[in-house]
């Protein structure tokens, strides 16, 4: 089943994928709802300024929130109808956020300001990066950075290779793999597009090995857009930007670098086929594929769920919750973030709605560092997580720094392995986080 | 072979009979001054520097005055038992001295050093140094080379101590072992580990 | 024999007389502009290094102090009778004194009565909390997370940790203020230690919504305010004391706070158990 020689990285993990749940079954699309809850701070950088009103009407697609500044987008309507409150929910991460409420009217009519350009291979590229601007796109994979400012690399960092990401190492989601099989021309055709933006001509879409069927539909027709398929190792955190790059290309980001420095960007294949719909049918991006999975969930399934959605509402489309759960986690069980409440709502970036129940769930209690050295093999990126997760215990900042706790790439593989069940990903988040705020009192 | 004899003091001091973890001398700033490198740096540069002094004078002392026999006043004395009295008086002088230079030229160390320097004045391993080397019987030059190479032994054991105490700040120590008590075991573990040169040098 | 101790004696006492001039010498040539007023002043000092005054230690206090004309009332840690011992060595009137603060923990959320909405399994550290589970299992979002930062922070063990809700001895703080930087949420303070009534809470929500997760909220129902408004005003979701007129311990008995939020600081200590402390989620 597998190839002999599949591209691969240096450490990382393999843990139970818990993919079988989900991955056979078709993507459905969600029933309209009667009301969303659209997150208004969605990407990184600054979130968007609300332009509707309490009462307002609005039309599907239509904007509600427009960018403020180069490094945030806008935002859409998911349905026509009525602008509610303004609300607090919780975040992905747990603190508030504001939200504005959409009552739908039940028509679900277009409104969308954009008009569709389908001869996108004669169009200027700085319109068709307009274009990805208005639509409000964001890394779908789960880092919610902009896409067009990805696609806007600076004029002195030579760009030659277009990397997609369809790895999704995370296990349970299947969320690419599913779009990938049923939706390939979609992805292409958005990659294609980014590859017209980028003017590159090198792109690659990076897939995990576990996902054959993908592999061939999309292989049928990658040739028609010069695009090349790599099957690629299955192992986690394969879909991390520089692990993939290496890889891929066996190019190294250095420490601290970006993927530019190696010419190389980096898109999820659901931002790809983000791209296309703005593009090609005018589209802003108010969809996407979100797997709703998990031992209590009834019938997990990959939906195709508007932006804002409830987490209760979704939980309760995949046929409700038919075992106890522990934990309800936004995106996968290794990156994803734990939430207290089903208070929630879908956002651009939420690849998955996970429930555990609590014999899959760990409780453990921290004990001291064996020095085993297991994390020191599974870290992707070569660092030392046992002796910095100790001199984090300490609060000792500086020398954290030191031994680069800035490159953690958060994806708790250490963690994963760690035998004494140290929280070694918590303490780098902490570390970094500390770091940070002292460097901007620094610069202040 | 002066300088083979000399290979031989240097090495025995340094690793083989070292002050601090074989001869159990010194122990007050060892403990005291080993929970930064820094400090442990300065302090080790400091008794360097004052054992070579302290091990030169008392030399000259020993050799000049109270080995040979005087002759005061028609009569023959031995004032070699007086050594240890008169070895004293010279240290603790000697590092009055060093202390009053190290305020005036360089301020940083003598407050990095703190108590620690007026301690090197009845410092048992500055004092033992001198009285090996009267027992022994070395040469002036020989106890010189010896007091230096005992400093040498001294700051090795203190700085490789020291970095030990700076990783063992990050470790969990049990309640009861904290603070002087794990040192204790630590230069306890050192000094089994330094049993391992015995026999390197006649 | 008594020639051999009187020489022996003599040559110990030329030799001490030689290297006694010596040192004399040295000691003229190189002598160091040092004020032995600093080191009296660093006796003077508490000597906690807590570094509270914004110097480098005490000894770096006491430095300043005598060089740089420092007041000695800059160190929040030492008493008054010590403040004038200082002044005494450099010769000056005593300056005024500051008035004596104390921290206040402004919250009596303790595990049995605060409602909580997640159980928290990371690192049991008020901070990594915050940054990384924004703020662990407790449902209020202002309150003490009762992982105990401050208690581990404090230089003189007067934050106790009472059923996972830190508590200030009023008797040992002394008002450096080194644990309001720690607490991620913020709620420890510095307030006159003449006052002894506070309303423990620090939440920001709306009424309706504190009553839901937290029984010992204030409500913001004016009841103290009515009683005493020269004391007591409303800030924002909550009623604080006003602490330039702080109001008589009695007040509390008079008022009967509905929910008990305002408490005096002794009956605050009291209502939280001491039992399951360490500040550990069960």
């Amino acid at each position: 089943m597998y190839s002999d020689n599949p591209r691969k990285f240096i450490g990382g993990v393999h843990p139970d994928d818990g993919k079988a749940l989900s991955c056979e079954k078709p993507i459905r699309i969600a029933p309209l709802l009667e009301k969303y809850i659209v997150p208004i701070p969605q990407n990184i950088g600054k979130p968007p300024k609300v332009i509707v009103n309490k009462g307002d009407l609005v039309k599907k697609g239509q904007l509600i929130a427009e960018a403020d500044g180069f490094v945030s987008v806008p935002l859409h309507a998911p349905t026509s109808g009525t602008v509610g409150e303004t609300v607090l929910i919780p975040g992905a991460v747990g603190t508030m956020i504001p939200a504005v409420e959409i009552i739908s009217d039940g028509q679900d009519e277009w409104g969308s300001a954009l008009e569709p350009i389908p001869d996108w291979k004669n169009t200027d590229r700085e319109i068709l990066k307009k274009r990805i601007f208005d639509a409000g796109i964001i890394g779908m994979g789960g880092a919610a950075f902009p896409s067009h400012v990805k696609l806007s690399p600076p004029p002195e960092k030579v760009i030659d290779t277009l990397i997609l990401n369809g790895a999704e190492c995370e296990p349970y989601l299947t969320a690419d793999h599913r779009l990938m099989l049923e939706h390939p021309n979609d992805v292409l055709e958005g990659a294609a597009i980014a590859a017209k933006i980028l003017k590159v001509n090198r792109v690659f879409v990076g897939i995990e090995e576990n996902k054959q069927n993908a592999i061939d539909a999309m292989k049928e027709i990658a040739g028609k857009y010069g695009i090349k398929i790599v099957p690629l190792r299955v192992r986690y955190p394969q879909g991390a930007e520089k692990q993939l790059i290496m890889a891929i290309t066996g190019r190294h980001v250095v420490a601290g670098g970006l993927p530019m420095d190696v010419g190389c960007v980096v898109q999820n294949v659901g931002t790809c086929a983000a791209i296309r719909a703005a593009v090609v049918e005018g589209h802003p991006l108010i969809e996407r594929m979100t797997t709703i999975t998990g031992s209590p969930v009834k019938d997990p399934c990959t939906w195709q769920l508007r932006i804002g959605t409830p987490v209760a509402e979704a939980l309760k489309m995949a046929g409700g919750v038919i075992a106890p759960a522990a934990k309800l986690i936004l995106g996968g069980p290794m990156m994803g973030f734990a939430q207290a409440t089903l208070d929630g709502a879908v956002a651009k970036n939420s690849s998955g709605i996970l429930l555990l129940q609590a014999e899959e769930t760990g409780q453990y209690t921290s004990n001291p560092c064996i020095r085993c050295g297991r994390c020191v093999d599974a870290c992707p990126m070569r660092l030392l997580p046992g002796p910095i997760s100790v001199l984090v215990e300490s609060e000792k900042y500086d020398q954290a720094e030191q031994a680069f706790v800035m490159d953690c790439v958060e994806c708790g593989a250490c963690s994963y392995v760690c035998p004494a069940n140290r929280p070694l990903i918590q303490h780098f988040r902490r570390a970094k986080a500390e770091i940070n705020a002292l460097r901007r009192a620094g610069k202040k | 072979m002066p300088s083979n004899e000399w290979l031989l003091i240097t090495v025995g001091a340094i690793l083989v009979n070292n002050v601090v973890l074989s001869r159990i001398l010194g122990i007050c700033p060892f403990l005291g001054v080993s929970k930064r490198l820094k400090t442990a740096l300065g302090m080790s540069g400091a008794v360097v520097f004052v054992m070579t002094i302290a091990s030169f004078v008392t030399a000259v002392l020993y050799q000049l005055l109270l080995k040979t026999e005087l002759t005061i006043a028609g009569r023959t004395v031995d004032l070699s038992f007086t050594r240890i009295l008169l070895f004293i008086v010279v240290i603790a002088s000697l590092v009055q001295i060093v202390e009053i230079l190290l305020k005036k030229f360089s301020p940083k160390l003598y407050a990095a050093l703190g108590i620690y320097l007026p301690l090197i004045t009845t410092n048992c391993a500055v004092l033992g140094a001198a009285e090996l080397n009267a027992k022994v019987g070395r040469g002036i030059i020989e106890s010189t080379v010896f007091g230096c190479a005992t400093g040498i032994g001294f700051g090795l054991a203190l700085l490789l101590f020291a970095s030990l105490r700076e990783r063992l700040e990050l470790a969990k120590v049990p309640k009861a072992f904290q603070g002087t008590a794990i040192a204790l075991i630590t230069a306890g573990i050192l000094a089994m580990a330094f049993m391992g040169f015995s026999g390197l040098v006649k | 024999m008594l020639e051999i101790i009187l020489i022996s004696a003599g040559v110990v006492a030329v030799l001490g007389l030689i290297l006694g001039l010596l040192i004399a010498i040295t000691a003229k040539k190189f002598e160091v502009e040092t004020d032995p007023r600093i080191e009296e002043v660093q006796e003077l000092l508490p000597g906690a290094n807590c570094g509270a005054c914004g110097y480098a230690g005490c000894a770096d206090m006491a430095n300043a102090i005598v060089t740089k004309g420092v007041a000695p009332s800059t160190c929040p840690v030492t008493n008054e009778e010590k403040q004038a011992e200082i002044a005494k060595v450099l010769g000056q009137e005593v300056g005024e004194a500051k008035e004596k603060m104390v921290a206040v923990v402004f919250c009596g959320g303790s595990i049995s009565r605060a409602g909580r909405n997640a159980q928290y399994n990371g690192v049991m550290d008020c901070r990594s909390a915050s940054i990384v589970a924004n703020g662990g299992g407790k449902a209020c979002r202002y309150g003490c997370l009762g992982f105990g930062s401050c208690a581990r922070a404090c230089p003189f063990g007067a934050i106790e940790m009472r059923d996972g809700l830190a508590v200030v001895h009023p008797e040992l703080c002394r008002g450096c203020g080194k644990c309001l930087g720690i607490c991620p949420r913020k709620l420890i303070r510095l307030v006159p230690a003449k006052a002894k009534v506070h309303v423990y809470c620090n939440s920001l929500d709306k009424p309706q919504q504190k009553r839901k997760y937290c029984s010992v909220t204030c409500l913001t129902c004016r009841k103290c305010v009515k009683a005493a408004p020269d004391s007591m005003n409303v800030q924002d979701q909550l009623i604080r004391v006003i602490y330039s007129n702080p109001p008589d311990p009695s007040f509390v008995e008079g008022v009967k706070c509905p929910t008990g939020a305002l408490q005096t600081e002794e009956s605050h200590r009291c209502l939280v158990p001491k039992a399951a402390a360490d500040g550990k989620e069960k």
